[in-house]
Parts: C-alpha cells; sequence; structure tokens
C-alpha cells in the first residue's frame, strides 16, 4: 500500500496519475455543450404530460374536447388510445410492471394521466391545463408499515392470485439461525431502527428525449437523457417490433445521473409512439416538479439493526429487518438476482462470522423506483446502517468508536475475505485509512477539546465513518439486468498518422471519461492524451455496454479500454518487429514505443509503428490497428475509506455546523488525481445533502411535500464545508490498471460521518440515534425534550 | 385538514339560514369566487381563482347540499378541480339561539386538497384557508347584520 500516485508516463503522454485537465470543460464552461433541451429538429412537436392531483383515484373519465379545440394542439394520447396497441403497461427492470399511462386508476400523486402533443412546448402545456379528468378519490397508503397489515387494501391487484398483498418479495441473505444463536450468545446487544428517508438524485438536468420516427427509411432515432443507451435500443425493439439496427439511441450531454437516468419513464414511451403516429420528431422534457415528483426516487428503507458483541466490544453478529418502500411498482434498477440490490455489504468493514439480512419490497402510493442514486445498489443503506450500529455499541460499553473499529477491522492479510453473506472482498487496509484520518484531524486533540466543551455544556462531536464499497458490476455469472450480462467494452482505432478514436460502452453524465478514457489508453499505448479523442453514448457507433453507474465505469469499461489496448500494443509489438528486423521477444516497451533491448537507439516510436500499420504491414499480417475488448469482471471491487466529521451544535436553534470534515479514500490506483478529488468533492456535498437537508415526504393524501426546490434543499456553497482529503493505495488485484471506482464512495461515506458526529455530540444527553436529514427542526425539538435551550 | 369554529351573527336564525342555503347570496362571499351556477336546488356549481403563495389556479367546484334541516344543520360536499389540483371537503353547519336575538353559528369543515396547490404550497395552506375563512364570515355578517 502507497500514498503517492507516481505516474508512469511523461506530462507530455499524459497516463495516469496525471492530472489532465478535463478535456471536455472548454465546451462545457463556454456553454457550448448540447444537451436535449438545446436540440430542435425540423418540423419538431412537443409532447407535455397531464398529471393526477391525487394519489390514489379511478379515472372516471378523460374529455379531451376543449384541449383539442386549441389551435396547435394535434393530439391528446390517453391510456384507452394505448391500450389497443397493447402498450398502456410497460415492463420494469426490476421484473414488475408500470403505467405508461392508466386506464382505470392513478397510483402516485403526479402519475402520468394524458399526454398532449403540440406544435409549442407553450401550446402543449395550454392543452395539458385544457385536459379534463373525473377522478374519484381512492384511500391511500403512504405508510410501507401500514400496506403490510392484514386486510390492507391490496394496492396491486392486477398480480397474480397468490400475490394479492402489499409485499412485493421477501428477500434474504446470510444464515438466519447461527445468526440468532451468535446473538443470543452475545454479552452486548445493541438493536436500533434506522430510517433512511427518500431523497431525489434532482440533476441539473431534467429528464427528456426526442424521439425521430422517420418512416419512409423505417428508421427510428431516440435521442435521449440515459445512462444505458444499448439497454434502451434492445428494449425497444422488443416491446415495439422494431428492427433493431434501425433503431438508434444517442445520449448526447447530460447534467448528472446519479442513478435517476437509468430507468424508463413513461414520457420516453409516449413521445416514441408521438413520433410513430405523427411521423414527426416529438420532444418530451421534464420541468423541475415533474423531475421531483414523479421520476424514481432513491432510498426509502426502513431499517431494524441488532448487533451482538463481546464485553469488549469485538463483534459477533449482525440481524437486519428492512422494509423497503417502492412505490405502486418495484421499478428499481437492481441487477436481476438482486431486489435489494447489494444490501447484504452491510457487514461492512468488520471481521465476524454471523449475519442474516431480509428485505421486504412493499407497494404504496408513491412514485416507484428504488434507483441507485450515486450509490451501488443500496450500498449507501447498508454503510449507514452498519456505521450508525458500530458507533452506537461503542457509545454503549464506553470505548472510543476510533478503536472499536481498529480492534474488528478485517485486516490486510485476511484478504480475499468471504464475508458472511457471501460476498469476496478482493483487498483491503482499513486501519492505515482509518489512522490517516484520524491523524489529519488530529482526532486525539479533538476528543481532548469535547470532554472540555461538554464541561461547559457545549455540544460538540466526533463522527467516524470506515465504509466499505461494492462496485463495478458486474461479473456475468451473477450479474444482468433484464438478462444483459453485466460486461463492458470499448473499441480503438488508431489512425495512421498516430491519432486515435477510441468508443466505449459507458458513457458520461458528467464523471469526464473523455479525458480518464484518453488516459487509460495513453498509459497503455504511449500516445499523448491530446491524440486520443473518446465517444460514447451512440449505439450505432459505440460496442454495446450495459451504462455508466454503480460506479461501474473504470471497473468494467476502464478495464476494457485496458484490455483492448493491450491488443493493440500486441499487434504494435508484432509491426515494431517486422520495421527494426528484430524478433519480439527482443523488443522492449515503454509507453511510447518499441526499442531493441541491448540498443535503445533502435526504436520505432508507436506513431510510427501505426503509419506502417496502414503503409507497411507485413505480408501475412492483416493491416489496420484496431482492437475491441469485451471484459467480464472476475469480481466487484472494493474501495473503501474513512471519514471524520467534527460538528458543533447550537443549543438555540438545533442547527448542525460541520466544522471540519476529513475524508481519506482508497480507490486503488488512480487515474487522474484531480478529477478523483472532483468525485470526492461532488460526492461528499451529495452526501451532506440528505444528512442535513433533502428528503421527499409526503402528507397522509400522498402529496409530495418537496416538489420544489423550495422545499427539497440542496446545498449549495454556502451550506458545503472545506471538504478536507487525502488518499491511501490498495490496488484491486484483479483490475487491469488496479482501478476500483471512485464516483460513489463519498456519497456512501458521508452521511453515517456526519449522523455519528451528531449523535455523539448528543449521546450524553441519552440520545441514541437521530434519523437523518438532521434539521434545524428535528435537533431543536430534541434538545427542547430534553431541557436544553 | 380540520377547521371548525363558531360564528356570532346578529340576526335570526330563519334569515341567517335562508342567506346560507341561497347560492346566489352566500357566493358572493367566497373569496375569489366569480362565477355560480345553480343546477338545482341542492347543487350547484361555483368557479373561483384560488391563491397561495405565489401559485394560483381556477377551481371548478360542484357543490352538493348533501343534507339541510332548516332551519338548524346543512352538510354540504364539495369536489373541486385545477389543472394539477383538485380539493374535495365536507363542510357541516349548524344554528342555533345565541344572546340577544343573535343566531350562532358552529361549522366545521373537513378538507382535502391533492397536487399542485398540495405539493407546493403545503406550508401555507393553512394560513391561507382561515384567512378565506375569516374573510368569509366577516361578509356574512356585514351583509346579514346590514
Amino acid at each position: 500500500m502507497t500514498t503517492e500516485t507516481t505516474p508512469r508516463t511523461s506530462p507530455e503522454i499524459g497516463g495516469m496519475g496525471h492530472s489532465v485537465k478535463r478535456k471536455e470543460d472548454p465546451r462545457f464552461i463556454r456553454g457550448a455543450g448540447e444537451y436535449i433541451d438545446d436540440l430542435v429538429l425540423p418540423g419538431m412537436l412537443w409532447l407535455d404530460i397531464v398529471r393526477s392531483p391525487y394519489a390514489h383515484a379511478t379515472i372516471k373519465g378523460i374529455d379531451a374536447s376543449e384541449a383539442l379545440k386549441i389551435p396547435g394542439v394535434l393530439a391528446v394520447i390517453t391510456g384507452a388510445d394505448l391500450e389497443k396497441a397493447g402498450l398502456h403497461w410497460m415492463p420494469t427492470l426490476a421484473g414488475d410492471k408500470q403505467m405508461v399511462l392508466p386506464t382505470t386508476t392513478v397510483m402516485y400523486q403526479s402519475q402520468e394521466v394524458a399526454a398532449v402533443v403540440a406544435t409549442s412546448r407553450y401550446i402543449a402545456a395550454d392543452g395539458v391545463a385544457a385536459v379534463l379528468v373525473d377522478y374519484e378519490p381512492l384511500p391511500v397508503i403512504v405508510d410501507p408499515h401500514k400496506a403490510l397489515e392484514p386486510g390492507a387494501m391490496v394496492l396491486r391487484p392486477d398480480r397474480a392470485a397468490d400475490k394479492q398483498t402489499n409485499r412485493i418479495w421477501h428477500w434474504e441473505s446470510g444464515d438466519a439461525a447461527k445468526t440468532d444463536a451468535a446473538l443470543a450468545a452475545a454479552d452486548v446487544r445493541v438493536s436500533e431502527d434506522i430510517y433512511i428517508p427518500r431523497i431525489h438524485v434532482a440533476s441539473i438536468e431534467t429528464c427528456g428525449c426526442i424521439a425521430d420516427w422517420d418512416a419512409v427509411r423505417g428508421q427510428m432515432t431516440l435521442h435521449m437523457t440515459s445512462q444505458a443507451p444499448h439497454a434502451i435500443r434492445t428494449v425497444l425493439a422488443l416491446v415495439s417490433g422494431l428492427p433493431e439496427q434501425n433503431i438508434r439511441v444517442k445520449t448526447h450531454d447530460m447534467g448528472g445521473g446519479f442513478g435517476g437516468k437509468v430507468p424508463v419513464y413513461p414520457g420516453y414511451v409516449l413521445a416514441v409512439v408521438a413520433s410513430l403516429t405523427v411521423g414527426k420528431p416529438v420532444k418530451w422534457i421534464e420541468d423541475r416538479s415533474e423531475n421531483l415528483q414523479a421520476d424514481s426516487f432513491a432510498r426509502d428503507y426502513h431499517i431494524h439493526a441488532e448487533l451482538g458483541a463481546t464485553k469488549a466490544g469485538k463483534i459477533t453478529s449482525l440481524k437486519v429487518k428492512t422494509i423497503a418502500d417502492h412505490g405502486y411498482t418495484d421499478a428499481a434498477a437492481d441487477p436481476s438476482k438482486f431486489p435489494a440490490g447489494l444490501f447484504n455489504v452491510i457487514t461492512g468493514s468488520y471481521d465476524f462470522d454471523n449475519a442474516f439480512v431480509e428485505v421486504d419490497g412493499v407497494y404504496t402510493n408513491k412514485p416507484p423506483g428504488g434507483v441507485a442514486y450515486r450509490c451501488s445498489f443500496r450500498v449507501t443503506e447498508a454503510v449507514h446502517a452498519i456505521e450508525r450500529m458500530v458507533d452506537i455499541l461503542a457509545h454503549d460499553i464506553g470505548k472510543d468508536p476510533a478503536q472499536l473499529r481498529m480492534e474488528n477491522f478485517i485486516q490486510p492479510e485476511q484478504f480475499p475475505y468471504k464475508t458472511p453473506t457471501g460476498w469476496e472482498y478482493d483487498s483491503g487496509n482499513y486501519g492505515v485509512a482509518l489512522q490517516k484520518a484520524m491523524d489529519m484531524i488530529g482526532y486525539d486533540d479533538l476528543r481532548k477539546e469535547q470532554a472540555a466543551k461538554r464541561a461547559k455544556g457545549e455540544l460538540m462531536g466526533i463522527g467516524i465513518s470506515s465504509f466499505t464499497e461494492i462496485v463495478g458490476a458486474g461479473p456475468s455469472h451473477d450479474f444482468d439486468i433484464i438478462g444483459l450480462k453485466m460486461f463492458d467494452s470499448c473499441e480503438i482505432r488508431v489512425h495512421p498518422t498516430g491519432k486515435v478514436l477510441a468508443r466505449i460502452g459507458v458513457q458520461t453524465t458528467g464523471q469526464g471519461h473523455e479525458t480518464t478514457f484518453a488516459q487509460i489508453i495513453a498509459e497503455e499505448l504511449g500516445f499523448p492524451v491530446g491524440d486520443i479523442k473518446i465517444e460514447y453514448g451512440d449505439t450505432d457507433t459505440a460496442p454495446y455496454g450495459l451504462g455508466t453507474y454503480a460506479s461501474r465505469s473504470t471497473p468494467v469499461a476502464g478495464a476494457a479500454t485496458a484490455m483492448a489496448a493491450r491488443k493493440i500494443r500486441d499487434k504494435a509489438r508484432k509491426l515494431a518487429a517486422h520495421l527494426l528486423e528484430a524478433s519480439e521477444e527482443d523488443l522492449e516497451w515503454e509507453p511510447g514505443k518499441f526499442s531493441v533491448k541491448g540498443s535503445p537507439d533502435r526504436f520505432k516510436t508507436i506513431q510510427e509503428i501505426a503509419f506502417a500499420a496502414y503503409t507497411n504491414h507485413p505480408a501475412g499480417m492483416e493491416a489496420g490497428l484496431e482492437a475491441v475488448d469485451y471484459y467480464d469482471p472476475p469480481n466487484l471491487t472494493f474501495p473503501f475509506g474513512s471519514y471524520i466529521c467534527v460538528v458543533d451544535i447550537d443549543k438555540g436553534t438545533g442547527q448542525v455546523h460541520i466544522r471540519r470534515f476529513v475524508a481519506v479514500d482508497d480507490c486503488g490506483n488512480i487515474i487522474n488525481p484531480m478529477i478523483v478529488d472532483g468525485q470526492i468533492h461532488g460526492g461528499l456535498t451529495m452526501g451532506l445533502a440528505p444528512s442535513l437537508y433533502e428528503a421527499i415526504t409526503y402528507d397522509e393524501l400522498g402529496n409530495n411535500l418537496a416538489g420544489t426546490f423550495m422545499d427539497y434543499l440542496v446545498p449549495t456553497a454556502v451550506e458545503t464545508p472545506a471538504w478536507e482529503t487525502g488518499k491511501t493505495i490498495t490496488p484491486s488485484p484483479h483490475h487491469p490498471l488496479g482501478a476500483k471506482g471512485v464516483g460513489e464512495s463519498a456519497t456512501v461515506g458521508a452521511p453515517p460521518a456526519i449522523a455519528n458526529a451528531v449523535v455523539d455530540a448528543l449521546w450524553h444527553l441519552g440520545v441514541r440515534n437521530v434519523d437523518i436529514p438532521m434539521t434545524p427542526q428535528k435537533i431543536w425539538a430534541i434538545l427542547h425534550e430534553k431541557g436544553i435551550s | 385538514m380540520h377547521f371548525e369554529g363558531s360564528v356570532p351573527i346578529r340576526a335570526s336564525r330563519e334569515r341567517v339560514w335562508a342567506f346560507v342555503t341561497d347560492p346566489d347570496q352566500v357566493g358572493q362571499c367566497g373569496p375569489g369566487v366569480e362565477k355560480i351556477e345553480v343546477m338545482d336546488p341542492t347543487h350547484f356549481k361555483a368557479t373561483a381563482k384560488v391563491g397561495i403563495g405565489f401559485i394560483s389556479a381556477r377551481f371548478v367546484v360542484n357543490m352538493e347540499f348533501a343534507e339541510q334541516q332548516p332551519p338548524d344543520r346543512a352538510l354540504i360536499k364539495a369536489h373541486g378541480q385545477a389543472p394539477g389540483s383538485a380539493v374535495d371537503a365536507t363542510a357541516e353547519m349548524r344554528l342555533s339561539d345565541g344572546a340577544d336575538g343573535t343566531t350562532v353559528m358552529d361549522w366545521n369543515a373537513d378538507v382535502n386538497i391533492a397536487g399542485t396547490l398540495a405539493s407546493v404550497g403545503a406550508r401555507l395552506i393553512e394560513g391561507t384557508a382561515n384567512k378565506m375563512i375569516g374573510k368569509t364570515f366577516d361578509c356574512m355578517r356585514t351583509k346579514l347584520e346590514a
């Protein structure tokens, strides 16, 4: 393990370890990016959606006559229209089904009820306001616990006779009997209810598309905001019957994905149906409130956890029971075998033998979803729970939380480590990361300061989170989405003049792929990073891939890129041997050239070799210098880190002030340190968000009470503390570059550090848990109850 | 949301009853009411512009006198819709004799607001509703006590 990145290539080449400036930024900074809303096609029409004010109601009738009288309104599409084509329901990625438009019943507030197609966005909106829908309100179930009560109204009577319940599925992992026995034998048991509230990715760009059907050519082009364009193409081919070669899905610049642009939303389908019907391009784009109210949510896990330990604080067992509120349909984007995602990584960074995890998915009258919001499939929920539980245990037995963690960590020599729920962690060095974070923040002095402040009645807390992530889905034996295995790909073409075009199966929503993937090729082949162009997101040109989410770009497509580059290097070696009249074995590679062993002045640069591939290739060898690789990872990757947060709480207002926050991350070998730091800064801010500010709540009628940025508080620079970052480097042993993925670590790791700090500040008052978001109102109410003011 | 209150009005019970059960008269006291259409003696339709904070919507509200026991008690049911929003309400009114020839109106209402207005205006709804109710009764008293 090291903590420094030493590049192998020169700054001119700009391979791994160089903080190369982002190639995409000039167009973003100059306002020259191209987003869906910027795109206007000749003859384009607009689609806008009529949405339900009720969270549960019968539709008695839809009267579109007034809307159709508005000049410029061309059509109003209803569920009855779609039913004729069998398109009123669509499958979800999780194997459930979802309404495109309802025919009889609406299931959540803001659900799509009808679509208006018009000649402008404004006229479409006027048309939406003029559609009269006659609703008969029905009782509403907002609380998933009530949905599970005996006799509760069944929300999805369309399901099979043996599934007439609001329990969607039951999933479990680990050994129940062994865990119960270990818990019964434990000296110390701590249990807690922890709620991870529903939140929203709130990307700066909302979802949208332009469906462009060319009836003459039989060609459907779908410009859309999608994190997985190839999967969309295949699903569209299967559902519509259009030949897959005549479907082109194209993503453009995207203002954030964070999991929210993985699912298929009814708006996309409606635009496709409208374009197929009228033979013109049709654009649908959400407004902000539609995005916040109707798009897939994240989290919404009601967790009950119980931890067993010895008197000395050695953890022996963990039992977890969770209710997952999925809204009216399970539209989560988890891999098929994992209805609760990778939630059973909940044993975290700790070495113990007994764990049992069960999750029940439940229907309620809320929007569907369960997207992995900047977290690899429910890892945020798992990490929050275990890190909170470990902290409660430490406080209960009076041991320093850092010390308790150190004593329970899986040790470096134990890797590869098999967890009691079946994962095999490939690598880790947890104690070093925590010690580094403690040194950076001055942990011991802070504890002394806290004791002094507490004596004076001041509220200061220190919170730790030592998380282990599980990312890079995934190995094909376990991971697929709707049957599509979760490999990923890269195709590299080296042009005669030594310039490179590479296309990747993942795409970017702002992560900087145009830079980092070029750096991987620069690292492997020695072409200067500026000579390498990266393309993605166009299914007509990019090789098939499963898309960008779950921190899988670097672990899977990054590996494919390295492997494709190595295929090119292998051919380049043959070409160099031909040009140098030497045997392949006598050649030495350094980034950018092959030279003859012992004769360093006899060499051919990679550019000379590229030219020769088209002008002077040896007899019997194919011309050209291209390669493609489809990479099926042998295992997932396991980034980790230790975060420490210091908070001061205002006794008068309940406001939590984050004084310092140190984040030590280990994402293995680093491709671009600047981009990694950027990912961590952004991720920490997105971890701060649900800790203190963001939550989507509903009133008892199912009205979304956070439907605008007035009520859904996204932190800005004003609320964000000065993050302090550090690194340790433990390469993944199975990844070709030793990289692990970093996009989600900070979002996953930050909330429990902040929650642990707040509870640490309040523990002496008898506070064991505070659910996020820890708003001033919530903290003030606790302080008020405890007689503190 | 539940609202209730008790309002003394210096007018006879018959006069109050006649006023509150006549859509054309009582309708004029509803804040933002633009139009009242009487469908039959127990059903009428009101068009009203309602604003909460920076949002406003024009509601078409169908109302029904579900029960009437003149001059003591009436039960009104209402269902209204505006683009993206809906309101469903049940209101009960009881009249009794107060001191000095006044009539006391005890009333309560359960109001459910759904959609954009509830979602976006949630924090302002109760205050706005109380203000609107206050205005309505002030108007009724002014007219009845004149």
